[in-house]
This record gives C-alpha cells, structure tokens and sequence, in this order.
C-alpha cells in the first residue's frame, strides 16, 4: 500500500553541486539498473516499528547514608565498554544523599549520545519537536521531514516519538494531506494509528479518487483483520466479498462519512465505464 | 540615485583625529536611530521601502568593496562598525538600519542561503563584513532549530536492536534484601559478625606469642559507630 514512486523515494537531495552524469545503456543494462534501484528503495522503504511507550526506569541499586553531605553533585557512572548493545549498558547514578540508582531512560539517552555520538542525533532535542513549534513546521508540509528527524532523534519507544508521530498523523488526517507519506518508510505506521482508531473515511475517499482500488481492498481487508469482532467484518467472512463490493459493505456498516465514499465511488465507476467505452 | 534616508547617513561633523594625551573623549559618530522594525524584523521585507530600495534581487546583490588593482580582497572585513566609528562602504547589513539578522526574518535569512546546494554563501560571495556573518550563521542554525527555514534530513536507518527491554540494565531488579526490611544493614559484613571457630584458632595460633591471655573472642559493643 506504501507505493513505489522510484522519482519520490530518490529524489535529488541538497548537497554539492556536480554536473550531470549520463550514462548510454542498453535495454538489457536499463532493465537491470531498474531493478537494482528498486531493491535499494525496498531498503529505505522498511518500516520503523511501533511500539508501546517504554516503562520509566526507577530502580535502587543501593542507600550509602554514610555519603549524605560529602558531595554537592550528582554523579553519572556510566559502562563505556564498546561492543555491548546500548540497551544492556548499565548507567547508573549516585544522588548526594547518598542514594545510588539507575539512570532514567532521558538520561540514557543523553549519556549514550555524548560517548557514542550517533549522525543526526544531537544531545539536547530540537526545538521543533515541542508542540508549538510542529504547527509552523506542519504548516509548511514537511511531514515527512519531521518523521525522518524523529527517527534520528529519538528511540521507538520513547514518549517523544510517539507524541510526535501522533501529532503528525493527526495533523494529516485533519487536512487530508495522505499524499505527502505515500512512497515514504512512514505510510505504513500511519495506517496502522488511523486503523486502531477507526478513522479510515479519510484516506479510503483519497484512495479512490486516485485510483487506487487494490490500496482500497488491503485497507479494507486490514482494518477487518485489526477488528474482527465488527459487522462489516463478520459479513465478508461469511459471504466472501472481493473488491469493490467489500468497501461497499464497509461503507454501509462502518464509515461514518457514508455520502462521500459513495460519491467518490460513483464517480470511479463512471470514469472506468467511459475509459472502457472509448 | 534613490538612496533613501536610512542608507547611507552622511556624517556631518568634520573628521577629528585622536589626541592621544587629551583628557577630552574624540567625538564618535551619533548613536544611529533604533529601526522602527526592532520588534518585527519581518515587517521590513514587505514594505514599499524594501521593495523600492531592493526590488526582487537579494539584499547583497550589486555590493562591491573598494580595492586596489583587480583583484578583490579574498577575505571578508572583520566588522563594519569599529570603536563607534562606520567604515566608509559598509556591507549590505550595515548599510540598512532596518535589516535586522533575527531567526525570526526567514525571508531575508533565505536570501544568504544557496537555493540549490542548501549552504550558506561564503561572505566574499556576498560582501557582509564578519561580524554579521557569525550572527547570520547563528540565526540560520537557530532558524533550522524552531522548524522556520528547510533542513536537509540525512536518512538515517531505523535500528534492529531488541526493544523488549528485558535486560536488567534497563529492566526492572528485585530490591535488595536490606532495602525490604528497613533497619538491617545494607550488607551484612557492615555489622560485625562472628568467624568460624577454625578461623579463630588457626588466629590464636599464629600470634600466640603476641596476644593477650584474656583476649575476648567477641569484640565489646560497638558504642556509637
């Protein structure tokens, strides 16, 4: 359902400027170089993971009472060993009472970034990911540049990426900007929010209207899959509907903006009879 | 020539040289009137004023330095503004008491930035003196910062590591047993605790000769530590 627009996922990034290459291919040279280019799209194309919020780490290792007093500072003890995964590094912290505890998850990561800096991470977060400022961006459509810069910044499971995610998706479906994630690594996540929520009107009725009826069948057949126990769900089990009658009977028992999908519908149908006529 | 009044302010004092001995302050330039745009940098770029001055070419275009022989100096002037005193042919910033460096003014931020590579113009490119080219810089990157001007997003690969957590690094350790019950000692060889007898005999053995006849097995109460 993500699509492959080979002229979108490689599209020419800012860098320096050097002059054209061109290159002469034969047809069999072409059709290979084709294919290699949509195996590498198929890399970048890979969906991050969803996943659940982190639980908050407060776990006391030790209370040296005898410390109370002697340090003004917290210190951060952290495990610099080299080829431990970052998640079983242990990072630990003794408070000036005396108190020797985990790191949080916030200051993990902060410690981690400064001994093994990671690119486009940096140790404090933009401004742009506070909620004032995702307006401005959002404004300018650049979606896909704040999921690319959220998945740079922060891990899967921290709060801040699952906020920020949320924001954004929320903030497409409001203005029906589907268009701007479709050929990126972030359609598939935005489905799935907008599925578990039941919100799918919007992007079937952009869906159709671009033609796109088999994108329409998996949603549909997707959103079956993620709530079995609906009636829509429980019609096409028994009477094993394909295609377009199936968003029929999504149309009828689930959407609440039944008069547009319809319209949208109408219109697709008329425009395949007079395509087929002519 | 349509300089308006806010380039170019014509000094009128005649030049006074320094005195080195005097005790009497050389005059300075009078402080320049604040920009009526202090507050909203942004308002300037709309105005009739901008657009008259400039039209649709950058703020930079058009500005030479004045040199000797034909080839222009390689580096860029330090600042435009020395000791209170305005350098004759000051950059295009300087020049313009309404052309204020701010984050917050993107459109004149633009104008410094490449449309096609992204980077910023080198300031012999441009003529700005650098003083305002460390404030350009730093407005740009605060800029990029609050989400107002376009960044190149470098793609970075989501990582395949273990997310479950599990690992008592980040997971959750049961609680000592001193912290459970409050009032025991955190490790029990905190408190004294009695050695096997062996220990004690092959102890007695050794210093045999330097232990006291009474010495006690037991430690008296420790009074206070």
């Amino acid at each position: 359902m993500t699509g492959l627009d080979l002229h979108k996922v490689f599209r020419p990034e800012k860098k320096g400027l050097k002059p054209p290459h061109y290159k002469l291919m034969t047809e069999a040279q072409l059709e290979e170089a084709t294919r290699k280019a949509i195996e590498e799209a198929k890399t970048k194309l890979i969906m991050p993971p969803v996943l659940n919020e982190r639980e908050p780490i407060d776990d006391v290792l030790a209370e040296d009472k005898i410390l109370e007093g002697t340090e003004t500072a917290k210190y951060v003890f952290t495990d610099l060993s080299y080829s431990i995964p970052h998640r079983e590094r242990f990072i630990v912290v003794r408070e000036p009472n005396g108190v020797l505890r985990k790191a949080t998850w916030e200051e993990r990561d902060r410690m981690i970034q400064i001994f093994f800096p990671k690119e486009g991470r940096r140790v404090i977060p933009p401004t742009l990911f506070k909620d004032e400022k995702l307006g401005t961006v959002f404004q300018q459509d650049r979606h896909e540049d704040v999921l690319n810069m959220c998945i740079a910044q922060f891990e899967p499971d921290s709060p801040d990426y699952i906020r920020v995610h949320h924001r954004t998706y929320e903030d497409i479906e409001k203005h029906g900007k589907y268009d701007l994630l479709r050929s990126t690594r972030h359609f598939g996540g935005m489905v799935w929010y907008l599925l578990s929520r039941k919100k799918a009107d919007g992007l079937l009725i952009d869906m159709i209207n671009r033609d796109l009826l088999d994108d329409a069948t998996s949603l549909i057949t997707l959103y079956h899959m993620l709530h079995p126990e609906c009636q829509s769900a429980k019609e096409a089990k028994e009477q094993k509907l394909e295609g377009v009658d199936l968003i029929k009977v999504f149309v009828k028992t689930e959407s609440q903006r039944e008069g547009y999908i319809q319209l949208a519908l109408q219109a697709y149908e008329e425009a395949m009879a007079t395509s087929s006529a002519s | 020539c349509h300089c308006s009044d806010h380039i170019f302010d014509v000094i009128t004092s005649p030049q006074v040289l320094p005195r080195f001995c005097s005790t009497q302050e050389t005059p300075k330039d009078p402080p320049a009137a604040p920009s009526p745009y202090q507050e909203r940098p942004w308002e300037y770029l709309e105005s009739e004023e901008y657009r008259a001055t400039y039209g649709d070419r950058p703020v930079w275009h058009g500005y030479r330095r004045n040199h000797k022989g034909s080839v222009p100096p390689q580096s860029p002037r330090k600042a435009c503004l020395r000791r209170g005193r305005r350098v004759g042919n000051p950059c295009p910033i300087c020049r313009d008491r309404n052309l204020l460096v701010d984050f917050r003014n993107v459109k004149l931020l633009d104008q410094f930035i490449c449309p096609h590579s992204g980077v910023i113009f080198h300031p012999i490119h441009t003529g700005i003196c650098m003083k305002q080219h460390k404030r350009l810089s730093q407005a740009i990157a605060q800029a990029q910062d609050h989400g107002l001007l376009w960044l190149q997003v470098p793609f970075v690969p989501v990582p395949e590591e273990d997310f479950s957590n599990q690992h008592a690094a980040v997971g959750k350790t049961p609680p000592a047993p001193a912290l459970r019950e409050p009032g025991q000692a955190w490790y029990p060889w905190y408190e004294w605790q009695q050695p096997p007898a062996a220990e004690v005999a092959r102890m007695r053995r050794l210093y045999r000769g330097f232990l006291k006849e009474d010495y006690p097995d037991t430690p008296p109460s420790p009074s206070g530590k």
